[in-house]
């Protein structure tokens, strides 16, 4: 693979050469051009290694009882028994369940909308409106969830928010948005979905203008209407985009980012609000519970890994796979 | 060609429909610009909406003068500033070897990197990996575990392999070494891409929040976010107070919004300059590969 990029397998050997002449072997100049990359690499290297790849190594703690005196390698080998307490105590049976009820609603709801926004934004005339409205929307994505989860819970509070004083004066009394699980996971999702959905929108819009827009021409001549023309053109157009993606969340299934939980949780909703990564940072670090909330997370690399594999398999059957 | 009903109608709805959207991104906003704005009463009354009422400055007094919020704003100035410098160093010199076709074994390293965007050892691993090194409690540790987005990385990788061969071709006649090509040909050519990655890196570590959690123990070390979160979970926003008509001008929700403004203008500041920059750095993106 790497030879054919350059000429090294081809060049023929020279026999009976000078001291001299090796150094102009095609082998030896590439090792020269190779000195300083491999001192820029080496660095890069190191992070890997001990930061990458040292922790996939440190994963066999999950079948050991990790001690701090023993360390990681001296640690006694428990075999599964992290793994049957994980999926015998209904607790974190219902950590694992919250995780994916939280994810798929997320996926499921959340996948569509950056599509339809950048279908929207597209079809927009006004450039200096869609310029304006393009960067109000892919702001919050660059705010983080403390600010995020301030402004929403600002907004829903009982005593002052917003939405409560409209609610107020509708029904004459405020209602516990923050608090009420229904509400408080539809609160969870749309403003998860709102934080992201602009920036998200930015590839398909760049997807977007690859499409051919005689195709538009031709299909308004012939009388189709606009949403037609969006059925039949545009979303064809951006197919192998929505599949990407659509891959690339698969692997995002058994995650549920920490900030966002973090911010938005309180004790109310916990039941359904405990999720994995929160699970992790209360068990594992503040309860130093370190093999037991380490195959918890194999356990989610694990499941994100075979849905990405998954996901992949099914879209090389279309011709549409990553790899 | 004129537009059908059916197409104004379609138009009109979009961009109502697209109004509304953005609305919804700059109300919340504009109500916490109020809300420190405003007035002790008006606050805590629930008079403010996205207009100040009783316009005074009284938040952000006690915000300065109450809170630890200018130590920690410098605690977050210096973790992104040294962070992303640290993250773009190393960044490029990992993208550039692997975009030079004479570069050894540049598709196993290639695939090995990519492999740690899809299985990962996770936090207690790498919480371990961090303790053992020492790291803990440094702000080492907020920069080391996350020093290269592999992502980004990839990103940068494509942009440098799309610049034309011969401008290279042409600096090694004139005697450039893979450094010089680096640094005075590819570099300066890849603006857009760097601009987009500081800008991404920058604001990954301007919101750090979980990794200084888990690493940074000592209070005095705390940044913005962390310091902020903690305002907003606490009831007693304000630790010591003598003077009553501190007290009496302000309010827990005024004091947070505040806090929260000198956390967004940082990031408003250089959004607009770099917006047209993380555009094409996301299409990049979007090639496959």
């Amino acid at each position: 693979m790497e030879t054919s990029d350059v000429a090294v397998a081809k060049s023929p050997r020279v026999g009976g050469q000078e001291p001299k002449e090796w150094r102009r072997h095609p082998a030896w100049r590439r090792f020269k051009t190779n000195i300083p990359l491999l001192l820029m690499f080496l660095p890069v290297l190191l992070f890997y290694l001990i930061f990458r790849y040292a922790p996939i190594g440190g994963l066999i703690i999950a079948f050991k009882d990790y001690n701090f005196y023993d360390g990681v390698m001296n640690s006694p080998w428990v075999g599964t028994y992290y793994f049957e307490m994980l999926f015998q105590d209904p607790r974190t049976l219902q950590i694992i369940r919250n995780t994916l009820m939280l994810s798929l609603l997320n996926i499921v709801l959340g996948f569509p909308i950056p599509i339809l926004l950048a279908i929207m934004l597209n079809e927009v005339r006004i450039m200096s409106f869609k310029k304006t409205v393009q960067t109000i929307v892919y702001m919050p994505h660059f705010l983080s969830w403390v600010i995020i989860g301030m402004l929403v819970t600002t907004i829903f509070s009982m005593e002052n928010g917003m939405v409560n004083r409209l609610v107020t004066s509708l029904t004459g009394e405020a209602y516990p948005f923050m608090y009420e699980k229904a509400s408080w996971v539809a609160i969870f999702i749309s403003s998860g979905i709102w934080k992201d959905m602009g920036f998200n929108a930015i590839i398909y819009l760049a997807a977007l203008t690859s499409i051919n827009p005689s195709l538009y021409e031709a299909a308004g001549m012939d009388g189709a209407s606009k949403l037609r023309q969006i059925w039949h053109i545009t979303l064809p157009g951006i197919r192998s985009t929505i599949i990407l993606l659509m891959i690339l969340s698969m692997g995002r299934v058994m995650e549920v980012g920490f900030d966002q939980v973090f911010m938005l949780q309180n004790s109310n909703v916990n039941e359904i609000a405990d999720v994995i990564s929160t699970y992790i940072y209360r068990i594992g670090l503040q309860g130093a519970q370190f093999s037991l909330t380490t195959a918890m997370g194999l356990f989610e690399s694990l499941v994100a890994f075979i849905l990405v594999f998954t996901a992949n398999y099914i879209a090389r059957k279309f011709n549409e796979g990553l790899w | 060609m004129r537009a059908s009903r059916g197409e104004k109608l379609f138009y009109f709805f979009n961009y109502v429909v697209l109004t509304l959207i953005a609305l919804s991104c700059i109300l919340p906003l504009l109500n916490v610009v109020a809300l420190s704005l405003s007035g002790a009463s008006a606050v805590a009354s629930g008079r403010v909406t996205i207009w100040p009422v009783d316009f005074s400055f009284y938040s952000f007094k006690s915000l300065f003068s109450g809170t630890p919020i200018v130590r920690s704003f410098w605690n977050s100035v210096q973790i992104t500033l040294i962070g992303t410098g640290l993250s773009m160093a190393v960044t490029i010199m990992a993208a550039y070897p692997l975009s030079r076709r004479q570069f050894y074994s540049r598709r196993f390293f290639t695939m090995a990197m990519v492999f740690t965007m899809i299985f990962n050892g996770g936090l207690i691993p790498t919480y371990l990996v961090v303790q053992n090194l020492g790291l803990v409690n440094s702000y080492a540790a907020l920069w080391l575990p996350g020093l290269v987005s592999t992502y980004n990385m990839l990103l940068m990788r494509s942009s440098f392999e799309q610049l034309p061969g011969e401008v290279d071709e042409a600096a090694k006649i004139d005697g450039c070494g893979e450094l010089g090509i680096l640094l005075k040909i590819v570099l300066p050519l890849s603006k857009p891409m760097l601009a987009t990655l500081s800008l991404f890196y920058g604001v990954g570590y301007w919101n750090a929040f979980m990794s200084v959690m888990i690493y940074i123990n000592d209070t005095a070390k705390y940044n913005m976010t962390v310091l902020v979160q903690n305002m907003i979970k606490s009831t007693s926003v304000v630790q010591d107070f003598t003077d009553p008509t501190m007290v009496a001008n302000m309010t827990p929700e005024g004091i947070r919004s505040a806090a929260v403004i000198v956390m967004i203008i940082p990031i408003l500041a250089v959004y607009p300059l770099l917006q047209k920059y993380f555009v094409k750095g996301v299409m990049l993106g979007s090639i496959k590969g």
